[in-house]
């Protein structure tokens, strides 16, 4: 027989909603009671209640609908807080989870102990539960919801604590029905029937109902195994000084990789590349993969990592302290389905392209070299972002209305930064545009950057922007216009508390 | 198998007989047949002229690498030479327009092709998205640094089109080591900027000479087009055509009728 350890969370399907015990609420599903919370409980709240029925006995019932992939999702952290501590977990159903008892009560100091220790975990995650720990699944769950927050009951002792409760335990409503009309009204009469006989009477599951009442299991637990772990890792004792040291050691590690991936049939989205650093720093960066990667490829893609956090740096060497460990970890494991060009639609990244890619990254490391990727914004330098090829667009693209965003041609130079200028009325005064956006004199001369003023032979604006209004540290206000002038120039202007900003070229 | 070639010799124009392999069909596949095809791909009306002024023997080099259908007339031959060198001066919409017409019609098959641009941290891609190019075959280097030539270097071995802003004044052995690369990789050097006018050996060179804004009035209006005389220099001689560089939309179109030439009346 072996020893289970069962956590029970209490009215999960509440709990997953995001109601908690002390608040009366209830699930619903088919307009009946599903679940409820114990202060609704309390009230006189039942599972199978109509809703109406329901309200009347509390009046401030909380009243969700049943959200089971919200009930599996959040049950997935109590599951982490077990496994944490001890590992193969099985899900008998979001609320309930069991792991085998033996080996982790022998290490953690007895049975109660790590009762204790798996409850404090889960309760320390946020959830209330109990933990209990018997002979057999059945037995535990039953454990782990008697007394304050769950018993142990001793080995053999299943049979004796699983005796006076009612047969609704069961879960079998018309098997209890039958059982109470013959007389039998707890588990422990029942398990006194003869087996031959319930077999004989109630069938194949009368017979698994018969065991689980006289403290027998049905089927030992079945953990899930826990996902192989493929990352690799290497230590640097001492730390290393020097680049080419942990590029050597990336290409054995990404060959150890793949090779592991390789094993399970599996290949890799992207891949992490972590470097810790001796004085504690940690360089974390995703990568592409793809299954497309070769260990030589992912060792230069280490290279460009480490280069790239050494830029900014003034004085190259003793500053980081060397790297003390690199880690490769593979992120969104899927099936290796060999390499498949798009059809149609996205353009790929072509090999030639890649390589030239490649060279160029070497040369300029990894920022070097850029793909455009248009994004929301009203600016015209807002709306374009550069992502370093390799790395991923930007998720979430936030999408309009911008109100203030120029219509019209896009310009064809758009300084990285904006240029300062000075826009001048005939009197030559800096034109200025009040807070109702009145512009104090139409504009007579440009002069960008310090440069030769130029004529202005027609404007247009102001066309006003307040972003992040509600936000005091990044609220902005611009007016834009445009202008052209006797140069055959055209320039989209802004101005920004009394300063004038050429934000593109119309060239 | 037969019957594949005789589809094949259907398509240099001998109709094969009503589905029946034959032994024409079989004996119509190689060496004249497929120089055949390749006459009759290149036989389009914007391809001819660049085909006449190639050597002879290298029908493979004769390929061109398009532009916007509104710079045809104006390009001679109107498409670019692949393996040119073009300067492109005194506007960035040429440049971005140059871009975009790679990388809407140009690559394999038409499709799309890909293109650098260097040194231009600048560069208006929203521009070039309007004028038709595709963000995602662009590569961008901002910042090349000393070794630029490198780069572009890099660059031309595999895309369509490089767009060039020199930081520096080239020196000799790069550019002839860059325009070697250009006519063997059958790529298109765009220069711009002013160490672009210093490159010797432009076979082309695209200017705005005239432009003149629309759109805007005094106080009020929004910028809506420029209507612009772009000349092409070179060796096929000067043209000019008045173009909407870019045009209300953001493409780039001919405009649509020559404007006729001011006249003192009255």
């Amino acid at each position: 027989m072996s020893r289970v350890l069962a956590v029970w969370c209490p009215d999960w399907p509440v709990t997953a909603v995001g109601v908690d015990a002390a608040t009366p609420g209830a699930v619903v599903a088919d307009g009946r009671v599903a679940a409820c919370s114990s202060a609704a409980r309390a009230a006189g709240v039942r599972r199978g209640q109509r809703v109406r029925d329901a309200q009347r006995r509390c009046p401030d019932l909380v009243v969700r609908d049943r959200d089971g992939d919200a009930e599996g999702r959040r049950f997935e952290r109590v599951v982490e807080a077990v496994a944490a501590l001890v590992p193969k977990v099985e899900v008998v159903r979001p609320g309930l989870c069991a792991v085998p008892a033996r080996g982790a009560a022998r290490f953690y100091g007895g049975e109660e102990s790590l009762r204790v220790l798996v409850q404090d975990a889960v309760v320390e995650a946020g959830f209330d539960c109990g933990a209990g720990i018997a002979d057999g699944l059945f037995a535990a769950e039953l454990a782990a919801r008697s007394g304050g927050g769950g018993i142990v009951v001793p080995a053999g002792g299943a049979a004796a604590f699983l005796a006076p409760y009612p047969l609704s335990v069961l879960d079998r409503p018309e098997l209890a029905d039958l059982l109470q009309r013959l007389g039998i009204r707890t588990l422990g009469a029942f398990a006194a029937l003869p087996s031959g006989h319930v077999a004989g009477r109630f069938g194949a599951d009368g017979a698994l109902a018969h065991r689980l009442a006289r403290g027998e299991e049905p089927r030992p637990v079945a953990p899930a195994p826990a996902a192989a772990d493929l990352s690799v890792r290497e230590e640097f004792d001492p730390p290393a000084a020097h680049a080419e040291q942990v590029v050597f050691a990336a290409k054995r590690l990404a060959a150890e990789l793949h090779e592991g991936m390789a094993a399970g049939g599996l290949t890799c989205v992207r891949l992490e590349v972590t470097a810790g650093f001796a004085d504690g720093g940690v360089l974390r960066r995703l990568w592409r993969h793809e299954g497309a990667l070769s260990a030589l490829a992912v060792a230069e893609r280490v290279r460009w990592q480490l280069s790239a956090w050494r830029a900014p740096e003034e004085a190259a060497d003793a500053v980081w302290g060397g790297v003390a460990w690199l880690e490769l970890a593979p992120d969104q494991l899927v099936p290796d389905e060999g390499g498949q060009q798009a059809l149609w639609g996205r353009s790929t990244v072509t090999e030639r392209i890649a390589r030239a890619v490649d060279r160029i990254q070497a040369l300029l490391g990894h920022r070097g070299v850029t793909r455009p990727v248009v994004t929301g914004g009203r600016g015209p330098g807002e709306q374009v972002a550069r992502v370093p090829v390799g790395d991923l667009p930007p998720a979430g693209v936030p999408d309009g209305p911008w109100p203030g965003r120029i219509e019209g041609p896009a310009p064809a130079v758009v300084p990285p930064a904006p240029r300062s200028a000075a826009v001048t009325d005939a009197s030559g005064e800096t034109v200025g545009v009040s807070a109702r956006c009145a512009v104090s004199a139409p504009p007579a001369h440009v002069a960008v950057a310090g440069g030769r003023a130029e004529r202005v032979t027609a404007w247009a604006g102001p066309w006003p922007v307040a972003e992040y209004w509600w936000d005091p540290e990044r609220a902005r206000r611009r007016a834009r216009f445009q202008v052209v002038t006797a140069e055959g120039h055209a320039y989209l202007l802004a101005v920004e508390g009394g300063r004038w900003h050429v934000e593109a070229v119309y060239e | 198998m037969a019957e594949s070639a005789s589809v094949r010799s259907g398509a240099v124009g001998s109709p094969a007989a009503g589905g029946a392999p034959s032994r024409d069909g079989l004996r119509a596949d190689p060496g004249a047949s497929s120089v055949g095809v390749l006459r009759s791909a290149f036989g389009r009306p914007g391809a001819a002229l660049a085909h006449a002024g190639v050597r002879p023997g290298s029908a493979v080099s004769a390929e061109t690498v398009p532009v916007l259908p509104g710079l045809r007339d104006v390009v001679p031959g109107g498409a670019l030479r692949a393996g040119s060198v073009v300067e492109v001066d005194g506007s960035a919409s040429l440049g971005v327009a140059l871009v975009a017409g790679v990388s809407r019609h140009g690559g394999v098959e038409r499709q799309g092709g890909w293109c650098g641009v260097v040194g231009m941290p600048d560069f208006g891609v929203l521009a070039a998205a309007g004028m038709g190019a595709e963000p995602e075959r662009l590569l961008l280097v901002d910042e090349p640094g000393e070794r630029w030539p490198d780069v572009v270097a890099a660059l031309v071995e595999s895309v369509d089109l490089v767009l060039l802003r020199p930081p520096a004044a080239p020196a000799g052995a790069a550019v002839r080591r860059l325009s070697a690369l250009v006519r063997k990789h059958g790529c298109v050097l765009a220069l711009s900027g002013p160490y672009g006018r210093q490159w010797p050996g432009v076979q082309l060179r695209l200017r705005v000479a005239e432009a003149e804004w629309a759109g805007v009035g005094d106080g009020h209006g929004l910028l809506s087009g420029r209507l612009a005389r772009v000349v092409a220099e070179g060796r096929g001689g000067g043209r000019s055509a008045w173009v909407w560089l870019p045009g209300p939309d953001g493409t780039v179109t001919a405009a649509a009728a020559a404007r006729p030439a001011l006249e003192v009346v009255g």
